[in-house]
């Protein structure tokens, strides 16, 4: 019996099974006693967030699935038989189409707690990194399943973004041609979109799992950006957090359908609900809301390739975050230029993503330009900042929130970082 | 700055409070009830869709053209439907002694069809024939071979069913005949008569109820 | 935080306020109507929906098709199964072929979609020089669908402002995008002679036909509403009973938000 596993479970059927399989011991450990920052504020409930999502679309995806054509003659009127004929089909389609709006909404705060907070600092980098790479993934299944209905905007879309592969040299018209199975979006696209935006769902579960594993090494980052110094500073993940994350999972829900039941086309586009036709361009090719960004930048200049290359590069510049930001605090609530940096990139993302809905005409054009400039500058300009920013003093633990060397009112205030305070390369939990 | 010996929020864990355990046996409840709200329209969508109940409606056959000793075959709810229109002869022989002998259930114990086709022809009139075209043995169509015959498509044939498969034989009543594999008599679908030339397939005459899914073997 | 808060509040509204900006400076506002439909409260008004249907079928169906409705479908606006029995029979669809591999025809059964009126986009495009959509999504495939389709068939045909010119074969409409339009006006007074006596007008015409129009495109509008319903309320009661819990676990915990201490250095006064 060397090597099994010695199971604490009382209950002598589950006993059994945890020696051989210790999943409800791994339970217990990874998300019953797991020692947590207790100063967590509603940003990090984001994270559970997109799981909870990520499930939602799944189960809906796989029972439209069970009635859904993905053939260009059927595919249009199969979603009609959905909405129409099946029994809570108008629900399921709902659910789905809103949850896709709930998962970027989710995802792009749960991105924004990590560099506003410098949770992609180490040890973390690779949590970030698996992160990055879970968004990416994110933006293709929404990009394949918004083809799926086969309406004016989900084809025309697909050509647009499709073409824009023609930018890469050498191989860009072969990878378009592989894309496309053909000479044009046509059923073969339709058939392999499906097939694909069927797949990588499961692959996105295999990644958060290796991202959900990442963290459980590292342990969390926490509003302070301080590291745990012990038990104090931490609260077993349940019940303290299971109670959390369940009300931030009702709120959700309760966002979740207020739309689906009282606005359910709130973000679609009139047009999608015209089938395809090739022969007819709409007035206005535009992406569903969560891509108006990325598709202000490729927009922004003239050259197709620079444009293409600078729409790739505004998602994997942030690949490189963890070392193009040498400040050794991590949140920015100790860091004023930072921070400020923060509230204007987060303006600069809405800007941007109101100059991809409009026509690239008059002023929307500079607005673009503009936007994109100060966007790669706020990349480009991390680096200096690390270095010429004077950080706020930061507290000497989460349990203690006093300042070390605090000098009082009028005092010069801070001094040298407290132990802990600045990311380190390897630091036990 | 120590901290205290007993992390106060695990001696909070010891007090008990009736109020506390409501709270959270109602939170735990409500989230129970409401996997179960969602869970419904789950299963719900896997019922056969409204266009599909629709399709299944019933079917008016026009059953004027068919000739007599001739047979037609029409699809209602998936399954093939004989329409046979019996000569006089047929009838006759569907009352004989010889063919009754070799007969597994000549008086149709056996649920395999409505209440008013439970007769010697099986059928609401003797003339018509409507039975569900699928050998109760394995789900194969059986043959129509209604011509009696001494050796075609067996020996003293007296007009009936032979199915390709395994080689079952039934009657022009649909009647199974004894040592073959198939164990019972063909289905006979809900019908009714509309007029001397028009049958319902799927619908019960007035005052009657009768399910195809309640036979032993489709 | 604080500045954040309001850089995504002027985020929100800067996008908000794009679709205006978007449009042209001439382009009409449909005036908005108060549809009985509307609103998270929202139903149809059966009598209206009923009205709508016989403009439809009297008026718009002679060019218009609305492929994905089938006869059965009238059941929701209210119609019995005799009367739709009746209304698909009057109808004539493609049957089997006979025995010798002909078409066939029949009358309609409550199962089959609606008749469309040409056989393919190419035939009505032949017979009346554009082609005219199908309705059954209309009203979602327009922004503010509802308003749009009652303005444009219900106020919009009205005479050219001065020195506008109009083409042979088109029509002026002012709440067409571009203003011209192939569709001549489709309503009159008195186009239709309701079953319930109603008076006719075209701007009852076009209140009835939109709110059928939206049914066919909406049919699962009220079990969606009626259901949205229940479903937040019971979200609210659980939130509140839910965080309830939340507080009470949380209660016992030093060093978070709520005991007076901030967990960035600062202590209350």
């Amino acid at each position: 019996m060397a090597g099994l596993h010695k199971s604490e479970i009382q209950n002598p059927v589950l006993n059994w099974i945890d020696t051989r399989l210790p999943l409800i011991t791994l339970m217990q450990k990874e998300y019953g006693s797991f020692p947590t920052p207790k100063n967590f504020n509603y940003f990090w409930n984001f994270g559970a967030l997109a799981t909870i999502n990520l499930m939602v679309m799944i189960a809906t995806g796989v029972f439209l699935a069970m009635n859904y054509d993905p053939s260009a003659t059927g595919a249009f009127d199969s979603i009609q038989r959905i909405m129409r004929d099946v029994n809570y089909g108008w629900l399921l389609r709902y659910i789905h189409m809103n949850g896709a709006t709930m998962f970027f909404a989710i995802i792009y705060i749960h991105i924004f707690r990590g560099m506003y907070y410098g949770s992609y600092k180490a040890p973390r980098e690779l949590l970030w990194i698996t992160g990055v790479f879970l968004f990416l993934l994110l933006m293709a299944t929404a990009f394949l399943g918004y083809v799926l209905p086969w309406g004016q905007m989900s084809y025309w879309g697909a050509t647009v973004i499709t073409n824009l592969f023609s930018a890469v040299p050498l191989v860009g018209n072969w990878i378009v041609t592989l894309l496309w199975g053909g000479f044009s979006v046509a059923d073969p696209t339709l058939n392999r979109f499906f097939a694909l935006h069927y797949l990588l769902p499961f692959v996105i579960t295999g990644v958060v799992f290796l991202h959900v594993v990442a963290l459980h090494i590292t342990g969390s980052n926490n509003p302070l950006g301080i590291d745990v110094k012990s038990e104090q500073d931490t609260v077993p993940f349940h019940p303290y957090y299971t109670a959390k994350d369940s009300v931030g999972m009702c709120v959700y829900f309760l966002i979740f359908a207020c739309f689906v039941f009282f606005a359910p086309n709130y973000f679609g586009e009139p047009d999608n609900f015209i089938q395809a036709n090739p022969l007819q361009t709409p007035a206005a090719i535009v992406p569903e809301w969560y891509f108006l960004p990325y598709y202000a930048i490729l927009r922004a200049v003239p050259d197709k390739l620079m444009g293409v290359a600078l729409m790739f590069s505004s998602i994997l510049v942030w690949f490189i975050l963890p070392w193009l930001d040498t400040s050794p605090v991590r949140s920015a609530r100790f860091r004023p230029i930072y921070r400020a940096m923060m509230v204007v990139l987060v303006a600069d993302m809405f800007l941007l993503g109101a100059v991809g809905a409009h026509h690239p005409m008059g002023i929307w054009i500079l607005l673009g330009r503009v936007g994109t400039a100060w966007y790669f500058l706020h990349f480009c300009a991390l680096p200096f900042i690390g270095y010429l920013e004077k950080p706020l003093p930061l507290p000497e633990s989460i349990s203690n929130p006093v300042l070390r060397d605090y000098q009082g009112p009028g005092g010069s205030g801070g001094g040298p970082l407290p132990a802990g305070a600045a990311a380190k390369p390897m630091e036990k939990p | 700055m120590s901290s205290t010996a007993v992390p106060v929020h695990q001696e909070a864990e010891f007090q008990g409070t009736t109020r506390r355990d409501f709270l959270t046996l109602l939170a735990l409840a409500g989230a129970g009830v409401g996997v179960a709200a969602v869970a419904w329209p789950f299963i719900d969508s896997l019922e056969p869709a409204a266009d599909t109940l629709a399709a299944g409606e019933p079917l008016d056959v026009d059953v004027s053209k068919i000739a007599p000793g001739q047979q037609i075959v029409v699809m209602w709810r998936g399954k093939p439907i004989f329409l046979v229109h019996r000569t006089p002869q047929a009838i006759k022989t569907l009352q004989s002694p010889k063919l009754l002998s070799i007969l597994s259930d000549p008086n149709s114990h056996v649920a395999q069809q409505p209440t008013y086709a439970q007769n010697w022809h099986r059928s609401i009139l003797p003339e018509f024939a409507v039975m569900v075209g699928i050998c109760t043995h394995l789900g194969c169509v059986p043959g129509f071979f209604p011509n009696p015959s001494p050796t075609d498509p067996a020996p003293n044939w007296p007009g009936g069913y032979l199915c390709p498969c395994h080689g079952s034989k039934y009657d022009l009543a649909g009647r199974v005949y004894l040592g073959v594999p198939a164990p019972y008599n063909l289905p006979v679908p809900p019908y009714r008569v509309m007029s001397p030339t028009m049958l319902r397939i799927g619908e019960n005459p007035e005052g009657s109820d009768f399910d195809l899914n309640s036979v032993v073997q489709i | 935080m604080r500045a954040l808060s309001i850089t995504a509040c002027l985020g929100l509204a800067l996008t908000g306020a794009a679709p205006a900006l978007a449009q042209e400076a001439d382009v009409a506002k449909p005036p908005p109507v108060n549809w009985s439909f509307s609103g998270p409260f929202g139903t149809f008004d059966r009598a209206a929906l009923q009205r709508g249907w016989q403009v439809y079928n009297e008026v718009c169906s002679g060019c218009h098709s609305m492929k994905y409705m089938s006869y059965r479908n009238l059941a929701g606006i209210g119609l019995t199964p005799a009367q739709i029995k009746a209304v698909a029979a009057s109808k004539t669809v493609p049957g089997a072929p006979d025995d010798s591999g002909q078409p066939t025809t029949r009358p309609a059964l409550p199962s089959d979609r609606f008749v469309s009126p040409f056989p393919n986009p190419e035939a009505a495009k032949a017979a009346l020089g554009a082609v005219p959509p199908d309705q059954s999504l209309l009203e979602l495939a327009r922004p503010d669908g509802a308003n749009y389709i009652h303005a444009l068939v219900g106020l919009g045909y009205v005479d050219p402002p001065k020195g506008v010119k109009v083409p042979d074969g088109f029509y002026y409409n002012k709440y067409f995008p571009v203003k011209l339009i192939k569709m001549p006006p489709p309503l009159s007074d008195g186009s239709v002679t309701y079953a319930d006596g109603t008076k006719a007008t075209v701007e009852q015409e076009a209140r009835d036909v939109v709110t059928f129009l939206t049914y066919v495109a909406n049919p699962d509008m009220e079990q969606r509403k009626h259901l949205g319903i229940r479903v937040v309320g019971f979200l609210v009661l659980l939130t509140g009973v839910t965080y309830m819990v939340k507080k009470r676990i949380w209660s016992d915990v030093h060093g978070h938000h709520d005991d007076g201490h901030h967990g960035d250095g600062q202590t209350h006064a």
